[in-house]
């Protein structure tokens, strides 16, 4: 079978998905999953590429993941992209990600672009 | 499951797909949390039609039928206007 383009790591894939379907799981299986993870990837990576292009900008910001994620009806009115980041994410990656005040009056990180 | 991110191999990923779109700060943990919500939603239905169809492990056809739901929700609803369901399924063919 051929390989059909750049993907992540077939193991980390195979752990991830079966840590989520908690079912065992055939080897051919996890061989469709690896084959979506590349469609994924191929998609997310044009769908970013519009969202910069029309934006006339050339790097990928935060706010443009946010607006593909409400696209997905992954972020609605009622789960803001916050609480997504805080259910899914470790807490060195939240750091990053979600402004928290520290003392004196300090906000790390400033702000999302 | 282990946690942490593989930051740099993202990256790579999404720059092999556009050699010319940069990722700005951060917007790597972002996607990596995109990619963990579909794969969630990808093993939960693949779940489910395993279940439906009475079956103990998770097989080949649970995989196929779910991806075409999930990708289809992921990235190609709002293409419906624009494209009729035949492009859609060669889009998403395995």
């Amino acid at each position: 079978r051929e390989k059909q383009g750049p993907s992540l790591p077939s193991t980390l894939v195979k752990k991830m998905f079966t840590h989520y379907v908690k079912m065992p799981v055939t080897k051919e299986a996890l061989q469709v999953v690896d084959r979506c993870v590349n469609v994924y990837f191929k998609h997310l990576s044009n769908d970013l590429e519009a969202y910069v292009n029309h934006a006339r900008r050339k790097t990928a910001e935060p706010a443009d993941l946010e607006l593909l994620m409400r696209r997905q009806g992954l972020i609605t009115d009622k789960t803001p992209l916050n609480v997504l980041v805080e259910r899914h994410l470790p807490l060195e990656y939240r750091k990053l990600l979600i402004p928290v005040a520290v003392s004196g009056n300090k906000v790390i990180p400033q702000k999302l672009k | 499951m282990k946690r942490t991110v593989p930051r740099s191999t993202l990256k790579n990923l999404v720059k092999k797909h556009k050699p010319q779109l940069r990722l700005g700060g951060n917007t790597d943990l972002l996607v990596h949390l995109n990619f963990l919500l579909f794969l969630f939603r990808l093993a939960e239905e693949a779940r489910t039609t395993a279940i439906e169809e009475k079956s103990k492990i998770i097989k080949y056809e649970h995989v196929v039928s779910s991806a075409k739901v999930i990708i289809l929700k992921f990235f190609l609803e709002t293409y419906f206007a624009y494209y009729n369901v035949k492009t859609v399924h060669n889009c998403i063919k395995f």
